[in-house]
């Protein structure tokens, strides 16, 4: 019998890019099967070609036996295929059952009509396991909660092929365990599901099969049940890939540069996020902060760059002297640097060019003006720096940052920010939804930054990344900060039991 | 460059020829249905405007305090600061300069030239200030505010004319003719072109160096694309909200001035209607780019003059201009909905 889902040979040139070259896959149904590979390995491009939103140059898309051409989204959702993507496509301000309903003739062509189909939409919620009111809008869901919504919309519209992008790049543990089980349910009924992902955890919880790519092409393909992970990474960078490794040797924490005593943090308007925080950050150390995200980690980053000035307690930034009330640009001058977590809303402007974007952070450094006037030649000679020793892989330095993809833009800001982070770096999921290499480049960084005599505060919620570079952690749950303690005095499992206390 | 953005600029560019175009089709049917020749209207309008030097002088001369008041809206625009009261900054610029050379008599006159205009940009900036601070410390929303201050302003205008400072005849609601010392004299014989002129293509140029070479138009450009970013970034977002908005007042109020040093020569009841609204679509026209400002003012002075050409020869009505130049607006506005719509695409 032919696979419910089949590529044939499909190849897709962007003007200097070729994103998809030969590309061939096969889904059957009730199997899951992931596409694995790099940032920029053309996985996005095969889906979007699937879900009908890129044409392919050549090649075949084969559903049941028969090709088919999807010309657009609502084209692939008649076909039976759905596509939940990396960034959710729901309205933030209409409740869960409209955003269900939105687009779906069926449900009313002129007026959404939620109502008619309130049986329909709470069994598939609760097979979801959504306990939210259908009448709740989108908004006021969690992360993990908006994804339901957008799995029970292309549920509803009987998908029978379903496309992950990226599903558990945002999620927590807990959120993704309950993803597996999801995609292991619709599975068991029948449905085809093709996950994309570059992590290899989501390959071996849920997978039956996988396709790696690698610039362009599938360079491989297995079945998961007794592959090895080494395997797979080899398969993934093409090669080795070398984890950058903590020496403890080389740590010598020095004195503290920054100190917080009995510190609470609120935002404006909200209940304090933390409460009674104490601890010194030491040249020489990489300070990690683990916990489920939410737990006023952001807060404690945006205090100790100056830019949430604390409700009670106090915070000496010893290093930048006797600045009474230092401000982020005061701060950046004396040698922070801060990668925040939440890249798109903070770090960088995507309508502007690379240059500018280096620039954001520097225009108050000496050098970078005179008299009031930019001087841009400074900023571009170091945007070239950091594009060249970051890898930044992009078309050109005047090129908005906006087109480049999100590990090509965390490089960016990381590298930016490594410039002027002569003595603390503040690094929140520096790594988060980077491929393996770029993982691997982004921790060493950390690691030298330390072994240079910085100080390092990186935020993760990823306790393996924790015990390759941090020298102590603290936990953030339920309002404080527990610990530090040194990790060589600690275990996984205790940290992650108080990480859920 | 690589294509993509050459690409974009050709769609935008193309984009602004189909707004002009929908914009001379549309009059074209008001035309017609005002039961005139189209053709015709458009070969007196630009014949007049275009084609003639007296017609063209009227339109530098109208061009002039919309160049200057489309700068400042495009100074505050350029922060995501929606000003909406360039009329009433214009206002208040005239008459806090048109109060001070009249209080003081006798300055000498370059100086007293000096006063004046530095009175106008004093009395544009603060009454712009006002609903900048209101918006940085409160977070009233500064179209509401200025909307309102627009109003006051000019009630305030109309009644100084008829009241404080009503001409000693005390006939027409207007002031008496202001020192000669105090005011601009003309750049061009003949015509009513006034060294206004000059001033505003140094304004374009200061305002262009301010907005894409210094560093307070860098901050401007952050905090009005992402006032988030603008904090990370270590900027006083608010303060830099407050400066915009001083900026964009005083460039207002040093159009009002100069309108009344070029022109009028005395302070007088609607000298500038309906400028603040004009330089809002100057501003929008020109992509909020200081350089393109002039030649946007220029084309809504052709509007202008070339339509009261068409009233005269044609006996047009007027308010078929007005459909034109709303059309225009819309167009703009459309126009700028696009891009931040392909902007977001791309990113």
């Amino acid at each position: 019998m032919a696979p419910l889902l089949e590529l044939r040979a499909i190849t897709k040139r962007y003007p200097g890019v070729l994103a998809n070259d030969d590309v061939g896959l096969t889904v059957d149904a009730g199997e899951v099967v992931a596409v694995l590979g790099e940032n920029g390995a053309g996985k996005s491009t095969v889906m979007n070609i699937i879900a009908g939103l890129v044409r392919p140059d050549a090649g075949d898309i084969l559903i049941g036996g028969r090709t088919v051409r999807p010309r657009s989204p609502r084209d692939a959702a008649a076909m039976g295929i759905g596509m939940v993507h990396q960034h959710f496509k729901l309205v933030p301000t209409m409740t869960v059952a409209e955003n269900i309903v939105l687009g779906d003739y069926r449900a009313g062509r002129w007026l959404l009509r939620p109502g008619r189909n309130a049986a329909r939409i709470e069994a598939l919620l609760a097979e979801l396991g959504l306990n939210a009111d259908p009448a709740t809008p989108v908004g006021d869901l969690d992360l993990g909660a908006r994804q339901k919504v957008e799995i029970a919309k292309a549920l509803f519209r009987d998908a029978g092929i379903l496309i992950l992008d990226e599903p558990t790049a945002i999620l927590s543990r807990r959120e993704c365990d309950q993803l597996y089980d999801i995609i292991r349910r619709l599975a068991a009924r029948g449905v085809a599901v093709l996950l994309i992902s570059h992590k290899l955890d989501d390959i071996f919880a849920v997978c039956d099969r996988v396709y790696v790519m690698r610039q362009g092409r599938v360079v491989g393909e297995r079945t998961v049940a007794g592959t090895p992970r080494d395997d797979l990474v080899r398969l993934v960078v093409g090669g080795a890939l070398e984890l950058p490794e903590r020496d403890g040797a080389q740590s010598a924490p020095g004195q503290a540069l920054i100190r917080l005593r009995d510190v609470t943090l609120r935002r404006p308007g909200a209940p304090p996020a933390l409460r009674d925080v104490t601890f010194d950050l030491h040249a020489g150390e990489v300070l990690a902060v683990a916990g489920v995200e939410g737990n006023g980690q952001a807060e404690l980053v945006e205090a100790l760059a100056g830019m949430l000035p604390p409700a009670s307690g106090r915070i000496d930034h010893d290093f930048a002297g006797q600045a009474r009330r230092p401000t982020a640009a005061a701060l950046r001058r004396a040698g922070l640097g801060h990668v925040p977590g939440d890249r798109h809303g903070m770090a960088m402007l995507g309508d502007m060019d690379l240059r500018d974007n280096v620039m954001l952070t520097h225009f108050h450094m000496p050098g970078f003006a005179r008299f009031g006037l930019l001087r841009r030649g400074t900023a571009a000679a170091l945007a070239d720096k950091v594009i060249d020793r970051f890898e930044v892989r992009t078309p050109h330095a005047a090129t908005a940052i906006g087109r480049l993809s999100g590990g090509n833009q965390q490089k960016l800001v990381v590298g930016r920010e490594m410039n002027h982070a002569t003595r603390v770096l503040l690094a929140a999921h520096p790594t988060r939804g980077l491929d393996l290499r770029t993982i691997a480049f982004m921790q060493r960084q950390l690691l030298d930054h330390r072994n240079r005599g910085g100080a390092v505060l990186l935020v993760s919620s990823d306790l393996a990344e924790i015990w390759r570079v941090a020298d102590r952690v603290m936990v953030a749950s339920s309002g404080r900060l527990h610990g530090p303690v040194r990790i060589a005095d600690t275990t996984i499992e205790e940290v992650g039991a108080w990480m859920t206390a | 460059m690589d294509d993509g953005l050459n690409g974009r600029r050709l769609r935008e560019a193309g984009a602004l020829g189909l707004v002009v175009l929908a914009g001379l089709v549309a009059a074209a049917l008001f035309v017609m249905l005002a039961g005139k020749d189209p053709l015709a209207t458009f070969r007196v309008m630009l014949g007049y405007a275009l084609g003639s030097g007296n017609g063209f002088a009227e339109v530098v001369v109208r061009a002039v305090p919309l160049c200057l008041a489309g700068l400042g809206v495009a100074v505050a625009f350029r922060c995501n600061v929606f000003n909406i009261g360039a009329d009433g900054q214009i206002v208040v610029g005239a008459i806090l300069a048109a109060a001070a050379v009249m209080a003081v008599p006798g300055l000498p006159g370059p100086l007293a030239l000096a006063v004046f205009l530095a009175c106008g940009i004093a009395g544009g900036a603060i009454y712009g200030g006002i609903a900048g601070w209101l918006r940085a410390r409160f977070g009233v929303s500064e179209i509401i505010v200025t909307i309102m201050q627009n109003y006051i302003a000019i009630q305030f205008l109309t009644w100084m004319v008829r009241g404080p400072m009503q001409e000693a005849m005390g006939m027409f609601p207007r002031s008496d003719r202001l020192p000669d010392g105090a005011m601009l004299g003309l750049m061009v014989d003949g015509t009513r072109v006034h060294w206004g002129l000059a001033l505003a293509l140094a304004a374009t140029l200061i305002v262009h160096v301010a907005m894409r070479h210094s560093s307070f138009g860098f901050q401007v450009g952050v905090v009005g694309r992402n006032p988030l970013v603008a904090r990370f970034a270590g900027i006083a977002d608010r303060r830099v909200v407050v400066l915009a908005m001083l900026a964009s007042g005083g460039l207002a109020g040093l159009a009002g001035a100069v309108e009344i040093a070029g022109l009028h020569h005395r302070l007088q009841d609607d000298f500038a209607p309906g400028f603040g609204l004009l330089a809002i679509a100057v501003a929008l026209l020109a992509r909020l780019e200081p350089l393109a400002v002039p030649f946007s003012a220029l084309l809504f002075g052709v509007l202008h003059v070339g339509s009261g050409a068409v009233q005269r020869e044609i006996g047009l009505p007027f308010p078929v201009v007005w459909i034109f130049e709303a059309i225009v607006i819309f167009g703009c506005l459309g126009l700028g909905a696009v891009r931040a719509r392909t902007v977001r695409a791309a990113a």
